[in-house]
């Protein structure tokens, strides 16, 4: 989906100290990066900061990105890492129990089922894709990160695993319990999609 | 397990329901081996319970790999280009200069082997040693002269060449 060779020479363009490689790599990833942020934040001011923190942060470690893999997938790794640090650092937000253990020893976070649409976003909910995306966001971060690498991206599970640096086991057992657990909660918020 | 239809895993070697549903995933991704694959479909063809749980995966499916496009506020370079410490970055520029390897660095060769007089004086040894050789006898040691006199000369201009053509690898990529 990126053209890996193409990122390459621009960020080798980059690190000679071009402004116009960067400004390049920027309206590449622009869409794809403050689209993730946005569906893992599911807000519009958070997400603008995060995509825009991401893109400094990677200019600041542009030394370090081993060519060895994708720019791609180092700067989706770094966009995921940043939306999941900022989604601990506000807890608050989601009513979740911690420190619960899932079948293959890894943690996750249990969702208290909703208790039914508020009054004044009835109108919204009809719209299929924002009840998606409420049950999207309502994922444990993990899970949300992968489903979007996943469907959003269009990422394959070997990208998946590179930008995650997990085994594609792994991934691909985890891709599969998100969608189980979207399916799950749709039902359970009896959303027709 | 309700709606699971046991039935259908009659047939030698066909799915049976749970088996099915463990590959729906993997099926609508398009992963599963040929046989796997139609042994699914097969299956989807017998079993009512099992397509219901399969038209519902694919809606998911479907709904998730077309969200639409959000974007990006109309700010948005703009405002990352601003913070991005380019002057800086610049300015320490030769500090991330890629390194060539040792031996074609300058300072490999010794500083003598490097001044101007020894490289003129050698190639003018050189010359005169080639002279004396063609036009006399052909006195060897007159060869090894020569050699010596041009080879700081030729050192420098095989580590420039050298240096060279790892740039030129390099930003081929």
């Amino acid at each position: 989906m990126f053209d890996r060779h193409q990122d390459l020479k621009t960020i080798r363009r980059c690190k000679r100290g071009e402004e116009a490689a960067f400004a390049e790599i920027l309206a590449r990833y622009r869409g794809p990066i403050y689209n993730l942020c946005h569906r893992m934040t599911r807000n519009p001011e958070d997400a603008r900061d995060l995509s825009q923190e991401v893109f400094i942060k990677v200019f600041r470690l542009l030394d370090r990105y081993d060519e060895e893999f994708a720019f791609s997938s180092w700067l989706f790794r770094i966009a995921t890492n940043h939306c999941i640090d900022h989604l601990r650092r506000n807890r608050m937000r989601f009513l979740s129990l911690e420190g619960v253990t899932g079948p293959d020893g890894e943690e996750f976070e249990l969702q208290i089922p909703h208790g039914g649409p508020e009054p004044d976003t009835v109108l919204e909910r009809k719209e299929a894709v924002q009840r998606l995306e409420e049950v999207i966001a309502d994922l444990p971060p993990h899970y949300r990160a992968i489903t979007l690498l996943r469907h959003q991206q269009q990422l394959s599970y070997d990208e998946i695993a590179e930008v995650l640096q997990l085994p594609l086991g792994t991934v691909k057992a985890r891709i599969h319990r998100a969608r189980a657990q979207i399916q799950q909660m749709l039902e359970a918020r009896a959303y027709d999609i | 397990m309700d709606g699971y239809d046991q039935r259908n895993d009659r047939a030698e070697g066909a799915l049976n329901c749970p088996d099915c549903r463990q590959e729906l995933q993997d099926y609508l991704d398009g992963t599963l081996d040929k046989k796997r694959s139609l042994g699914v479909f097969l299956h989807l063809r017998e079993c009512a319970a099992c397509r219901v749980e399969h038209d519902a995966l694919h809606a998911v499916f479907m709904r998730l790999d077309t969200l639409p496009e959000l974007e990006a506020p109309a700010d948005f370079d703009a405002a990352v280009l601003a913070s991005v410490p380019y002057a800086a970055y610049r300015a320490m520029e030769p500090l991330r200069r890629e390194r060539v390897p040792v031996f074609l660095e300058d300072h490999f060769l010794p500083a003598w082997m490097r001044a101007r007089v020894t490289r003129a004086g050698g190639l003018i040894a050189a010359a005169g040693a080639t002279g004396a050789w063609l036009a006399g006898p052909g006195q060897a040691w007159l060869l090894v002269v020569a050699a010596a006199g041009a080879a700081p000369e030729i050192l420098l201009r095989l580590q420039w060449v050298g240096r060279r053509l790892v740039g030129v690898r390099r930003a081929e990529g």
